[in-house]
């Protein structure tokens, strides 16, 4: 450290200040865990406290009304919990089996020099932020489900009960569908982390026993990735769920539910309602308080969603999630 | 297998035995058969699935590539926009609101993140615990409710929008992304130097600064790189903080605009012109969102060669 002799007064000092510097690192580490916890709470704790006027004034019965009328203040949950269930749902049915078969096909069918440069593509892709999606959706996809799309899922038999009425446009249908091309490279990204997982001594074994790769797959591969599969599916739809502005552009945004039900019709969910309406709402009324309920609805949604998620991907250690 | 089938059968047997051999033969073909054509439609299927999960991502590459392409030109860059009607109008005010915006929000997160990472690192117990369960917790929450929180919290706090809101917003959705791929990083420095700089008496935060944060930089680029790539793209937070001007503005109390709100309010605009400015800034948003990602996959798959 020095080339001259240090006193034992010096070296004293000397420890005494790398105490001290070491307590300042130690109280730098622990003020920034600590801050962040502060941060997570407080983003909890500022949303739901703004929502209590509303739930003071409808009480539990907001989750199931479907009134949302600024004229007579009355306000609920019930058309946006429905809506943002269809689109999901509908979302979900599209890319969780299509999203598997993809993540099946590049992990177990197809040689690794075409796998590895499309895995990447997709994730890639997958990084395209959700406005410019719904920006496409709304020029390129919208008018083809107008014209093609719709009036074919009206001709098809047993199908045409979800679509009654006529194509407008903005629709539940379309919304879900956009969202699928959305959580589709979720799904296959975090799927092709699960089935990658499966050891490859368990198919070599299978392979060994005369299985063919459709039979590997079905028997050992999908079995053994199980749980990573289902973290993987329930990631996908918390991000579903929490999907908003391409939504917004998408769903037509009727506040009310629309008779027949139909798939074609226009509809909203917790996020677009609240994208839309919130700067037409001033601080205090009950109209922003309701608004900020919407949110709590869905702040529940997605974490109910994310932490199921997480604690399946617990449960599979050799899985871990990007 | 086909060989086995195949096989001469042994002599000095009666004719059942023939008979039970070929019966088996046949049916042994035909289950091969079977298994054999459903594999390959299993093949054709999933394959095809692949095809349709390609479809509509390429076609989306290449139509926001062409509109935008054909919307931008030096003007678009440089000029601040114009009435619907009156030409040469640019976003100019939102690309630097854009940057001053992520700047601002990459100052607050990365030192925070990465501190947060090292804490993850050091201590173990309940606190850690919580901190790990509510990063988790944070990178699932949709990025409207982050919106909303900074907004209850700060704008009617000020009573205005302003750039620096829109930049905590950005911090808090950049930081679980940040934490987590900081403490990945970090992670891969092996015990054996930590131990090494210890035993040279450094004190730990040398150890961190010299050995450890040193050693893991360019695992800290990509989750960094990462981490601005997804906040660059969000709109929700930004309408509740950042608002969107039409004006130039480099000041951060005031409102301040950003490509994402250029798209969302054009995008939906009646007017042709205003469509067209949309869509230039989408090309630019999803190009430097492509190439954030594609430079951070780059460093992670520079660090794994030089590891091996």
């Amino acid at each position: 450290m020095s080339d001259t002799a240090t006193t034992p007064r010096q070296l004293l000092e000397q420890r005494r200040s790398s105490r001290s510097k070491g307590r300042g690192y130690a109280l730098l580490l622990w003020g920034s865990a600590i801050l962040f916890v502060v941060v997570l709470a407080g983003i909890l704790q500022g949303i739901i406290s703004q929502s209590g006027q509303a739930w003071g004034h409808f009480g539990l019965g907001f989750l199931w009304s479907t009134s949302f009328n600024t004229v007579t203040n009355q306000y609920g949950a019930g058309t946006f919990i429905l809506g943002t269930l269809t689109v999901t749902l509908i979302a979900m049915l599209i890319a969780v089996p299509i999203g598997l078969a993809t993540a099946s096909f590049l992990t177990e069918m197809c040689p690794r020099r075409i796998a590895t440069p499309l895995g990447v593509g997709i994730d890639l892709i997958a990084a395209i932020p959700s406005i410019v999606v719904g920006l496409w959706g709304l020029y390129v996809m919208q008018p083809v489900f107008l014209r093609d799309v719709e009036p074919f899922m009206k001709d098809i038999p047993v199908v045409n009960i979800l679509f009654k009425g006529n194509p407008e446009g903005p629709s539940l249908f379309l919304a879900g569908f956009v969202l699928s091309i959305m959580i589709v490279p979720t799904m296959v990204a975090l799927s092709r982390t699960a089935l990658a997982g499966v050891g490859n001594s368990d198919r070599e074994a299978a392979i060994a026993l005369g299985a063919t790769p459709w039979q590997v797959i079905r028997k050992v591969v999908v079995p053994g990735a199980n749980s990573g599969i289902l973290a993987a599916a329930t990631l996908a739809l918390g991000r579903a769920v929490g999907e908003t502005i391409a939504v917004t552009l998408l769903i037509g945004n009727a506040s009310r539910i629309s008779h027949p039900l139909s798939l074609l019709n226009p509809g909203a969910t917790l996020g677009s309602v609240i994208v839309l309406n919130f700067g037409d709402s001033l601080p205090g009324t009950l109209y922003r308080s309701s608004l900020m309920a919407l949110a709590v609805v869905l702040l529940v949604f997605t974490l109910v969603v994310n932490i199921g998620g997480r604690m399946m991907v617990r449960r599979n250690r050799n899985f871990r999630l990007p | 297998m086909t060989d086995l089938l195949e096989a001469p059968a042994p002599s000095g047997k009666d004719a059942s035995y023939y008979e039970r051999r070929e019966l088996i033969q046949t049916s042994a073909r035909a289950t091969l058969k079977r298994r054999r054509s459903i594999a390959l439609t299993i093949r054709i299927t999933f394959g095809l699935c692949m095809v349709l999960v390609l479809i509509p991502l390429v076609a989306l590459v290449v139509y926001v590539t062409k509109r935008g392409i054909g919307a931008i030109s030096v003007g678009f860059f440089t000029h601040i926009p114009t009435p619907p009607g009156i030409p040469g109008g640019g976003i100019s005010n939102a690309i630097v609101g854009s940057l001053i915006v992520n700047g601002l929000a990459l100052a607050i997160a990365i030192p925070l993140g990465l501190l947060v990472a090292l804490f993850l690192i050091e201590r173990s117990g309940p606190v850690a615990n919580i901190v790990r369960f509510g990063a988790d917790v944070l990178s699932g929450l949709p990025s409207i409710l982050i919106g909303l929180f900074i907004y209850a919290q700060f704008v009617v706090r000020n009573h205005h929008f302003s750039a620096y809101s829109g930049s905590l917003a950005l911090a808090v959705l950049m930081l679980p992304i940040m934490i987590r791929g900081d403490e990945e990083a970090m992670r891969t420095v092996p015990n054996e130097l930590w131990e090494a700089g210890l035993a040279l008496g450094a004190r730990q935060s040398r150890v961190v600064r010299s050995v450890v944060v040193r050693g893991s930089i360019p695992g800290l680029i990509t989750a960094n790189l990462l981490a601005l790539a997804r906040a660059i793209g969000e709109t929700a937070p930004l309408l509740f903080t950042v608002a969107g001007s039409q004006l130039f503005s480099t000041s951060l109390s005031q409102p301040i605009n950003a490509v994402p709100i250029v798209i969302f309010q054009d995008g939906t605009s009646a007017f042709k012109e205003l469509q067209q400015d949309a869509w230039g800034a989408a090309f630019v948003l999803m190009a430097a969102v492509l190439v954030l990602s594609i430079i951070g996959r780059m460093v992670a798959a520079r660090l794994t060669n030089n590891s091996r």
